[in-house]
């Protein structure tokens, strides 16, 4: 009975002891996460050159203000379930998302509205998807980095075999079979594994052969003749290509063009460096940059920008605000762009310093005036995800081109149906 | 009286112990069952909100259910068939041998220590078409290799994943089986042997029957393993060229995660989930194993 007595008294005070520990770590952290929302700024940036310059900038502002910028790098498809989960369940992860461009529509409900418009010095179509709803709404982002596709090409092989330009989609047709055979290489090489990367290199060859996504209803437009046209002439491409690209993305359009493997291709800004760098590259100097080529209609490429925005549920949103208008005003873009980045601002890409170091920036700034966004709707994901399915079973030969485009549109239509 | 009294004691005595396991059980309920009831509801949860079966219907006609379901158990099939065979034939061999059986099987082990996602990437480049040492030794060797593209083939692409899994997870059931070899006991054997049985009599009427529950066991955890492959086709392929490759993970990762409708992507996953024991009590009745 004593011992019994005994046991008790220490049991019950074991228990006490673990309760007083519990409350003091309890408050110990709150204690800590309290600091920390006061003085830092917690940034999710894309894992990549694109993310590198924002980190570095996020490092130089924390030093002048004297707080402390934690960045959580992440991956392309890791960022984006991160800042969806985040900004839905409004859980104030971060103060500062960066997000890139088609992802806008999903995220943006939960994104605060800027205090103060963005000047007129950005390039047109980088800032109207920064708008909710699309080119009209309110300022939710501002465009960071100015990226838009851009044509590649072998400009010593167009000299050559007097090529002159890649201006219509005829002509690099007509090259590609030319130079490939006369050079034994591949004549075009583009990116058509299922998803974002083949939609991405079909949109500009269905926006210049007149065809559209969607009609003035809303609803697909993918069997109207243009865009079957449009695919036919994707896969007649494809014929130049090299085996296997229907399962190519970026990395591998750019290591044929690296390698020399390859005469053309549709790519993005961020490897426009690495062509010209001799530790990467066995053309250097010998790609040539230009906007997208024109068939029925006038070429237009992708745009494929990087955002910078404040979450709803931020909790240091007068600092994050403060950060994103420093990070994308003049100098801070030019600090960037001397990094790699593309930058979103005319006045940058005018800048003769930076022309002199980037001979590319005449064609891109043309490109990203003239260019135009992917479709401005929530359910993007999921319709780019079915049409890139379709578009790459065309490619591999396991559909017809009017099969594919059927499919597609059947699908989208179920698509929207369940979203209204 | 007393016998109450004694209860009441040995009660009290039993849940004094509540305290102690309280914090596991809260963590489980915490970490796990809270996460599974909430995770029904959203499946049970209709898009525009209330209680609806919409989510389990609408699994009935979507086709890329349906085909990822299908891709999963073929997949499943032939990469569990093949990794057996290969894991007992070298779990058979490996035991037979004299001298040399660690030096075997650290070697044999090696793809399984590697990560998932770093094997993936390693294969990626194997079979690049243009630049991969596949295609490149096959070159060497007089191959055509012109049209040989491994992972962008609809066909060949399911061939090409199958294959990396049975590379990295043949050693897994080579382990259990060469574990299992072991345990089995030798007087039985040297019966059989002594009786004049065949090598194939005692392999096919001794050790295989002493064997069944190693098997059953391999089998059953490699097969639940492969019904949720997610990473290597991920990386591979990305569930490609068009579809050709999908699985039900992956399906309901971009479910999930891309396309933000949990709600469908959880139902999916007790369908999933409901194939999955379906199958593993078929398995455990058709070796008759308890």
């Amino acid at each position: 009975m004593g011992v019994d007595r005994v046991t008790g008294r220490l049991h019950s005070k074991i228990v006490r002891t673990l309760f007083v520990a519990f409350i003091l770590i309890a408050s110990a952290c709150s204690l800590v996460s309290c600091g920390k929302s006061g003085n830092s700024l917690v940034i999710a940036v894309n894992a990549g050159v694109e993310g590198s310059a924002l980190k570095a900038a996020a490092q130089q502002w924390a030093e002048q203000k004297g707080i402390r910028a934690e960045v959580v790098e992440l991956p392309y498809a890791n960022l984006f379930e991160k800042e969806l989960l985040d900004l839905t369940s409004h859980t104030g992860a971060y103060d500062v998302v960066m997000l890139d461009d088609p992802w806008f529509p999903r995220l943006a409900e939960h994104l605060e509205v800027l205090p103060k418009e963005p000047d007129g010095d950005f390039v047109k179509p980088a800032l109207d998807v920064c708008r909710l709803p699309y080119k009209t709404g309110a300022y939710r982002a501002l465009p960071y980095v100015g990226n838009s596709q851009v044509f590649f090409y072998r400009g010593d092989l167009f000299e050559k075999y007097k090529m002159g330009k890649p201006d219509t989609w005829q002509h690099v047709l007509e090259a590609a079979k030319k130079i490939g055979a006369g050079e034994k290489m591949y004549g075009y090489v583009m990116r058509a594994a299922p998803g974002n990367a083949v939609v991405a290199d079909f949109m500009p060859l269905l926006w210049a052969f007149g065809g559209e996504m969607f009609d003035a209803a809303e609803m697909p437009a993918l069997t109207k003749p243009e865009a079957i046209e449009a695919l036919k002439f994707m896969i007649e491409l494809g014929k130049y290509a090299p085996p296997g690209y229907t399962g190519f993305n970026a990395d591998e359009v750019a290591a044929h063009l690296l390698q020399s493997t390859a005469v053309m291709s549709i790519n993005w800004p961020a490897w426009i460096a690495a062509m010209d760098n001799p530790a990467k590259s066995n053309v250097v100097g010998k790609v040539e940059f230009a906007v997208m080529p024109s068939a029925k209609a006038p070429g237009v490429g992708e745009l494929g920008s990087w955002l910078v925005a404040v979450p709803a549920g931020g909790k240091n949103k007068a600092a994050a605000f403060e950060f994103i208008h420093w990070a994308t005003d003049p100098e801070r873009q030019k600090e960037a762009a001397m990094r790699g980045n593309p930058p979103t601002r005319k006045s940058v890409f005018e800048r003769q310093d930076l022309r002199e170091k980037y001979r590319s920036y005449p064609v891109q700034l043309k490109s990203l005036e003239g260019s135009r966004p992917r479709p401005r709707t929530a359910q993007w994901n999921e319709i780019e995800n079915a049409f890139g399915i379709y578009l790459s079973q065309a490619n591999s030969g396991s559909l017809t081109p009017e099969e594919a485009m059927q499919k597609a549109e059947a699908e989208i239509r179920q698509i929207l149906a369940r979203g209204r | 009286m007393t016998g109450r009294i004694a209860a009441f004691r040995a009660d009290l005595a039993s849940a004094r112990g509540i305290p102690w396991v309280a914090p596991a059980i809260g963590l489980l309920a915490a970490l796990s069952i809270y996460p599974l009831v909430f995770s029904v509801k959203v499946s049970l949860t209709a898009q525009a909100g209330g209680f609806s079966f919409e989510h389990y219907i609408r699994l009935l006609t979507d086709k890329f259910f349906l085909i990822s379901v299908w891709q999963t158990a073929l997949y499943s099939f032939f990469a569990l068939s093949i990794e057996f065979l290969l894991g007992l034939s070298l779990a058979l061999l490996v035991d037979s041998l004299a001298r040399g059986r660690a030096i075997f099987r650290a070697g044999l082990l090696v793809p399984m220590l590697l990560p998932p996602v770093v094997a993936a990437v390693a294969w990626r480049l194997i079979y690049n078409p243009q630049f991969g040492v596949l295609n490149g030794m096959l070159r060497m060797a007089g191959f055509d290799t012109s049209h040989l593209t491994w992972t962008s083939g609809e066909g060949a692409a399911m061939f090409s994943v199958i294959l990396v899994d049975i590379w990295e997870w043949t050693p897994f059931l080579f382990l259990l089986l060469s574990a299992g070899l072991q345990a089995i006991p030798q007087e039985p054997i040297e019966a059989a042997r002594i009786d004049g049985a065949s090598r194939w009599q005692i392999l096919w009427d001794v050790i295989l029957p002493l064997l069944k529950p190693t098997i059953a066991l391999a089998l059953l955890l490699r097969a639940m393993d492969l019904m949720r492959i997610f990473d290597q086709i991920f990386i591979l392929t990305q569930g490609g060229p068009g579809f050709a490759t999908e699985t039900v993970s992956l399906y309901i990762y971009r479910t999930a995660f891309r396309f933000y409708n949990f709600g469908y992507a959880a139902a999916m996953s007790f369908v999933g989930l409901a194939l999955t024991t379906v199958f593993a009590r078929g398995l455990l009745r058709f070796m008759r194993v308890q």
